[in-house]
């Protein structure tokens, strides 16, 4: 009997010595991509290279279910060690204890990797007093802008200021075959919520929050927010802007720029292979959104790395989220397509030297993070609302964002 | 005695399976939300739940939102659910009389009920859409009915029309089965008779039809009525409630509420406010269609 006691603890011991710990990784790169590819037929093997008692067992989820499965393996209890999460639930996860402080966790570490990622992406992984990620891949939305139909309209280039871009909307719209419909617009987008309100109100010196997250009265019905506001909703009435942005249907952005139908779109990185894809020919002009008062402003995008507070390998998860936020392991992402968030790669050769990534890069040295606030979603819809009240339903629009700002304080103060 | 004891048990063990998955799946997912709506809920299991008695529901009868999204699921309900019953009728009638290649329009008329909602969702969405959607298409440049495209799913007046639309298109097929399962029962006799007393079609389907086929009016009613409350994926992925939440109804109300703000508690009342109003229609549903007319 006791020999089979020592042998059972001597086999513990040597697992627990040599045996190989297991971490999980939910991610969402579809698994076509060449970034699915990259990860797992080389990132992930290099990695366990690296660390030989370290196994990464990746899962891939549709982005669509991503959010339920979330939820679903919080009440249970069983997320996984290493997820990469979209930025704006983090805060939403980080609130409810589900998600690793890393400077609470591991601070020496933290403190002194936290000054090599850009501030945009780095500040959506912040809520409270922690930091609940480090930032994993960035992207934001820049001007497309036709060639061709700003040619015809006597356009020598994109316009660079507020006023020349209102002016160019304008002019590029127009009833082509004379049956009193217009069939050529100088602007669309597909929605009115702050992933496309936010360049508007930025640019025009406006703001949803305060700087600190903490205040909406005064900041989302500032002036200057109200005018991006109205300066939209009088190009919409007037009908300069194209009826997709209050969910009309219709030839969607990326084919009616294409298509010539859209003379200026507002799009992410993704625009250039879905749009290459289906119009190989298609001419793709970037430019960065035009400055208003408050300067050339977009909104950020993208992805964060967390760890689970329920994980049982945290040494081991943090091992593998430092090394997907490495130099070496960026930079190869950068290949396939995916935006880096560490300064030292802004300048670097593989990033000028892309076809197109140096106007989001650049984008980006001014982009606004959606806030981030576990009760950013509510914020989302409120502002979201606010937009839809005046555009369509044809609100005075300081009333609108004065509505709006009653309904945000509401959400803050469920969070103090 | 002995015998009795046995066939008691051999009925309980028969009833077992089907009892044990409705306690499971059904009671205990109801006493479950009740006991949620109760508390400010934190899906962390880790973290404590914060009692706060009623004041979900408090909440809720002061939330305009909700309301909307009461009367939006009413109305979906009163127009779907006839549209479906009488559309449904119609056609079976029509395939009861044994027209040619009756089994292939049998068959055709049922697709829409096993397609996926969120394929035919993003469907109708193309259907609808303001420019080049078919459906302004047939209008306007076919039938000349309109001289301007209708902005269906961006006006709040006119939002709620393709989801009942696709409501009633995706029903009508099992509505028609159902029926056709009714006329079948009905006897050749009676049609006959009728006949010989002088009656027209109208009156065929008007005073022997429609009377014989009562229960299986009534078992529709009842079924499409719950059916009718559940809509959720078309509205979900046509509009997402917009514009301005003309169109939420009370599921995708309690889904964002629960899922996208984190308001379990919240959405939990929701459900069962929602569960009592369903549960109260059908039954006074059911005392209704009670009276036996033959």
């Amino acid at each position: 009997m006791k020999k089979i006691f020592l042998v059972l603890a001597l086999m513990v011991v040597v697992v627990a010595v040599f045996g190989v710990e297991e971490i999980t990784f939910w991610h969402t790169y579809s698994t076509n991509s060449g970034e699915y590819k990259l990860l797992t037929e080389k990132i992930i093997p290099e990695f366990e290279k690296l660390h030989p008692d370290i196994k990464v067992v990746e899962t891939q989820v549709n982005y669509d279910d991503m959010r339920q499965r979330l939820i679903v393996s919080t009440a249970t209890g069983e997320l996984a060690d290493v997820i990469r999460m979209d930025i704006i639930w983090v805060p939403q996860f980080g609130d409810i204890e589900v998600l690793l402080p890393l400077n609470k966790a591991f601070p020496n570490e933290f403190n002194k990797l936290k000054d090599q990622f850009l501030p945009g992406p780095l500040s959506t992984c912040y809520w409270n007093g922690n930091y609940y990620g480090l930032p994993l891949d960035t992207n934001t939305r820049v001007l497309l802008w036709n060639k061709k139909l700003f040619e015809e309209a006597g356009l020598d280039g994109p316009p660079e200021t507020m006023e020349e871009f209102v002016n160019d909307i304008k002019l590029l719209t127009k009833d082509k075959d004379g049956d009193g419909q217009t069939d050529q617009w100088g602007y669309a987008d597909y929605g009115l919520g702050p992933w496309n309100s936010i360049p508007w109100i930025y640019s025009f010196g406006g703001y949803i929050l305060d700087p600190t997250n903490s205040k909406a009265e005064g900041y989302v019905n500032s002036d200057e927010s109200i005018k991006a506001l109205e300066t939209f909703k009088d190009l919409y009435y007037d009908g300069y802007i194209a009826d997709t942005v209050v969910g009309g249907g219709g030839i969607g952005t990326f084919e009616g720029y294409a298509e010539d139908v859209y003379a200026m779109i507002i799009a992410g990185p993704w625009s250039w292979p879905i749009i290459k894809g289906q119009y190989p020919d298609a001419e793709i002009n970037f430019a960065l959104f035009p400055a208003g008062k408050g300067g050339s402003k977009s909104v950020v995008g993208g992805e964060d790395i967390v760890i689970s507070a329920f994980s049982e390998h945290k040494e081991a998860a943090w091992e593998f989220a430092k090394y997907m936020t490495s130099y070496e392991v960026q930079k190869a992402f950068v290949e396939v397509s995916q935006m880096p968030v560490r300064k030292d790669l802004v300048e670097d050769p593989i990033i000028q030297n892309h076809p197109y990534f140096h106007t989001f890069m650049k984008q980006l040295e001014t982009a606004v993070a959606r806030s981030p606030h576990p009760g950013w979603n509510q914020i989302n819809d409120i502002m979201d609302l606010a937009w839809q009240n005046a555009i369509v339903a044809d609100y005075n629009p300081d009333f609108a964002l004065w509505e709006a700002a009653m309904d945000i304080e509401e959400v803050l103060s469920e969070f103090e | 005695m002995k015998r009795e004891v046995r066939r008691k048990w051999a009925g309980f063990l028969f009833v077992l399976p089907g009892l044990l998955s409705y306690l499971i799946w059904t009671l205990y997912p109801i006493i479950k939300s009740f006991l949620m709506s109760l508390y400010k809920w934190n899906i962390n299991p880790r973290i404590p739940n914060e009692f706060v008695g009623l004041s979900n529901y408090v909440k809720l009868f002061h939330d305009d939102k909700f309301y909307t999204a009461l009367i939006n699921t009413l109305k979906y309900v009163i127009v779907t659910v006839p549209g479906q019953m009488i559309i449904g009728l119609l056609i079976a009638v029509l395939l009861t009389r044994g027209l040619k290649g009756q089994t292939f329009f049998r068959l055709l008329y049922y697709l829409p009920v096993i397609t996926s909602w969120v394929v035919v969702s993003v469907l109708f969405q193309y259907l609808f859409a303001t420019r080049g959607g078919l459906v302004n298409y047939l209008l306007k440049d076919l039938l000349h009915l309109i001289n301007r495209d209708i902005r269906w799913l961006a006006q709040e007046n006119t939002a709620m029309i393709p989801i009942y639309v696709l409501g009633i298109w995706k029903g009508i097929g099992w509505s028609m089965l159902i029926f056709l399962a009714g006329l079948q029962g009905i006897p050749k006799q009676l049609y006959e008779a009728a006949r010989i007393d002088g009656a027209n079609g109208w009156m065929l389907l008007r005073k022997i039809t429609i009377p014989m086929l009562r229960p299986v009016i009534a078992f529709q009613t009842v079924m499409l009525t719950i059916g009718g409350f559940n809509v959720f994926l078309s509205v979900y992925v046509i509009t997402g409630g917009g514009p301005r939440n003309s169109t939420q109804v009370l599921s995708s109300y309690m889904f964002k509420e629960a899922f996208d703000y984190f308001h379990f508690g919240y959405g939990a009342a929701i459900a069962v406010i929602f569960f009592l109003i369903v549960f109260t229609i059908a039954q006074i549903q059911r005392k209704l269609f009670k009276r036996e007319i033959y």
